[in-house]
């Protein structure tokens, strides 16, 4: 995507590069400072660890579970989910910071709004594509230009300047040697209750019910009369929703930006896949795992590794932050290839 | 005149984009692998000719043939997973794999000079032609290479080797049944498309004379797939068609901005508004592109039957 923002196509990168780099990495307390020589060399604060991968898992999950039940019921890979939650975290922040409306109030208005938008999309675009029974395929490749459709109408609306929300900057506070913020504590905490409702859901309620016999077998569930486009429409609405808080809750943790939902996106197919694709569970486990390993690869320092087990003086080596988004990716063709069912296997 | 300029970088950049597309035509349209990491291969080609030639002292033929050579290698390793991945587990393993190829271009500085890119990139026989006429020049060769990739690639694909390919995209278990060894069809199939990627941006650094890996985001992938999408699959013609058409817009609209009062910005989010749309309407009422795949019917003759 170009970027007017450097004259000069040099500078032009490395604009772009911060821009890419500090969202994910302006977390400060998640430095190691402390040099506990915990496992031989390795340097990192587990719990402060611990308490980051469950941030960044809980925003992780909210998306992958949009996704990866897209795939259960209509079995393609949707390239534009992650933009369809960028476009209700840039509703959220026109609510936020435009009507000034409290973020809370934003999300529960530009979560439906999205939804809606999703709807429209799915009846004018991947309903003609499922009636003609279109190759999965063409559904992906449909979806990757709405995706690409999508981000440039943020841009257009929106500009490519990055926003933030009005939160008020907060001082962290301790919980069992990890420091987090109000926001990150909320983050995670809604992020939990989503899950719990989002199992409510699919267990005890009659969409849940219908869901769950159309990935088992569709032609035998509309056998037994349950509208498919009704319950699709209703799943829909659903994977947009959990979209829009996982998008808001990036956004409030890092920066706001049309290109965000490319930049997200690989992670959340990793996480999908990494759980086992089409498995709701898989999505939230896959989702803390990859953050898990994210943040650990990053804390790790190869100076033991590289010095040859201490052989001779070699400073502290550690993976250069620009490849954090080369982590997911690494980890998503690892999985690919070894374990395409991911760790969980196909429900 | 500034007028024939324009025109001549606007052919040399059809030329180029023709490449890639008929490389992107020949997996998809013809293997019916779904490559979202097309880019990659462009990348590849360019910075490996470019750092042969500027770092390593090498001559510029052999910067192509390395460029070519390395692309086609990539080609090789990401058709690996081909053998245990469906075909949509594997879009997105490309999907990552070509943004993999740009953050080491741009985090290995000591090799690649990061986002600062490959400066000052010499041109093949430069000192043979005037400053003025060396644009027709490069015009004329890129053509030429176009002209020996549609060969060579239209002699493939109507060889047997091209009915394989043909066959593993319509039905993979029946080409499997057959006896033929899909697998190692698939790896040379990519190893083709490398190399031609491979070329393309080769072809692209020696004229830009200039790369960092701004030129090589995920968006030109999308170019490219918008470019089979409006031209057809199936067939090299359809490619280069797409190639003009998604060219001719993308540059001219950039032409244009200048009249335009709209900034800078909003004008490239239309033009890639417009570009999702394509791609979305071909898919939904033009599926076959605007050239169609001529799918050759063998007819049984009377005496076969008797």
């Amino acid at each position: 995507m170009e970027d007017p923002t450097g004259a000069y196509p040099g500078r032009r990168g490395l604009i772009s590069y911060v821009k890419l780099v500090i969202p994910f990495h302006f977390l400060p307390h998640a430095r190691v400072d402390t040099y506990s020589k915990v496992l031989g060399y390795y340097n990192m604060d587990f719990s402060q660890i611990i308490a980051n991968s469950l941030v960044r898992g809980a925003e992780l999950s909210l998306l992958a579970i949009g996704l990866t039940m897209v795939f259960d019921i209509l079995k393609f890979a949707n390239f534009a989910h992650a933009d369809y939650a960028v476009l209700g975290a840039f509703l959220v922040y026109s609510l936020n910071q435009v009507l000034g409306l409290s973020l809370f109030l934003a999300v529960i208005l530009a979560a439906p709004a999205t939804a809606l938008i999703g709807i429209c999309i799915d009846t004018a675009i991947f309903k003609p594509l499922r009636r003609k029974e279109a190759k999965v395929v063409t559904a992906m490749v449909c979806s990757l230009g709405i995706g690409i459709a999508l981000r440039n109408i943020l841009r257009l609306i929106w500009t490519s300047r990055t926003k933030t929300y009005a939160i008020p900057i907060q001082k962290p506070i301790e919980i069992l040697g990890a420091r987090l913020t109000f926001t990150q504590i909320g983050i995670v905490l809604t992020g939990f209750i989503s899950m719990v409702i989002f199992h409510l859901l699919l267990h005890r309620t009659k969409f849940g019910k219908a869901l769950r016999a159309i990935s088992d077998n569709r032609v035998l569930a509309s056998a037994c009369a349950i509208d498919s486009e009704k319950v699709i429409k209703w799943m829909w609405f659903i994977a947009c929703c959990y979209g829009v808080m996982g998008g808001t809750m990036i956004a409030m943790e890092h920066l706001l930006y049309p290109r965000l939902g490319f930049d997200i996106l690989i992670p959340v197919f990793c996480a999908a896949i990494l759980g086992g694709i089409g498995n709701p569970y898989g999505a939230m486990l896959g989702a803390l795992t990859l953050a898990l390993a994210e943040n650990i690869v990053l804390a790790l320092d190869f100076s033991y590794l590289i010095s040859l087990g201490g052989l001779f003086e070699v400073g502290p080596i550690q993976i250069s932050t620009g490849y954090k988004p080369a982590i997911s990716f690494v980890i998503l063709v690892a999985v690919l290839l070894f374990r395409p069912t991911g760790i969980l296997g196909r429900k | 005149m500034p007028v024939i300029y324009f025109l001549i970088y606007l052919l040399t950049m059809i030329g180029i984009y023709s490449l890639l597309a008929m490389s992107l035509n020949f997996q998809v349209g013809f293997t019916g692998l779904i490559n979202f990491g097309q880019v990659a291969f462009f990348c590849i080609g360019a910075y490996a000719s470019s750092l042969l030639v500027t770092k390593a002292g090498a001559p510029l033929i052999l910067g192509f043939v390395g460029g070519m050579a390395l692309s086609g290698l990539f080609g090789y390793i990401i058709s690996i997973p081909t053998k245990s991945l469906k075909a949509d587990y594997w879009a997105i393993a490309t999907l990552a794999g070509g943004e993999v190829v740009r953050l080491l271009a741009l985090n290995e500085g000591w090799l690649t000079e990061g986002p600062f890119g490959v400066m000052s990139i010499p041109q093949p026989l430069r000192w043979l032609f005037s400053k003025d006429s060396y644009p027709l020049f490069y015009l004329f060769l890129i053509a030429a290479c176009v002209l020996i990739i549609y060969f060579v690639l239209s002699l493939l694909t109507n060889s047997p080797f091209g009915r394989n390919l043909k066959a593993i995209r319509d039905e993979e278990d029946l080409c499997l049944s057959l006896g033929k060894n899909t697998r190692k069809l698939k790896l040379q199939a990519m190893v083709v498309a490398g190399m031609v990627a491979g070329l393309a941006g080769a072809l692209f650094a020696h004229y830009i004379t200039y790369i960092s890996p701004e030129n090589f985001k995920p968006i030109e992938t999308f170019l490219m797939w918008a470019m089979i999408i409006v031209g057809g699959r199936g067939n090299h013609l359809g490619a280069i068609l797409g190639a003009v058409v998604i060219q001719l817009f993308n540059v001219s609209t950039r032409f244009i901005g200048g009249y335009v009062p709209l900034g800078s910005d909003t004008m490239a989010a239309l033009r890639m508004v417009i570009i999702g749309l394509l791609i979305v309407l071909f898919l939904l009422y033009a599926p076959e592109g605007l050239i169609r795949e001529r799918k050759k019917v063998y007819h049984l003759k009377r005496k076969h039957i008797e």
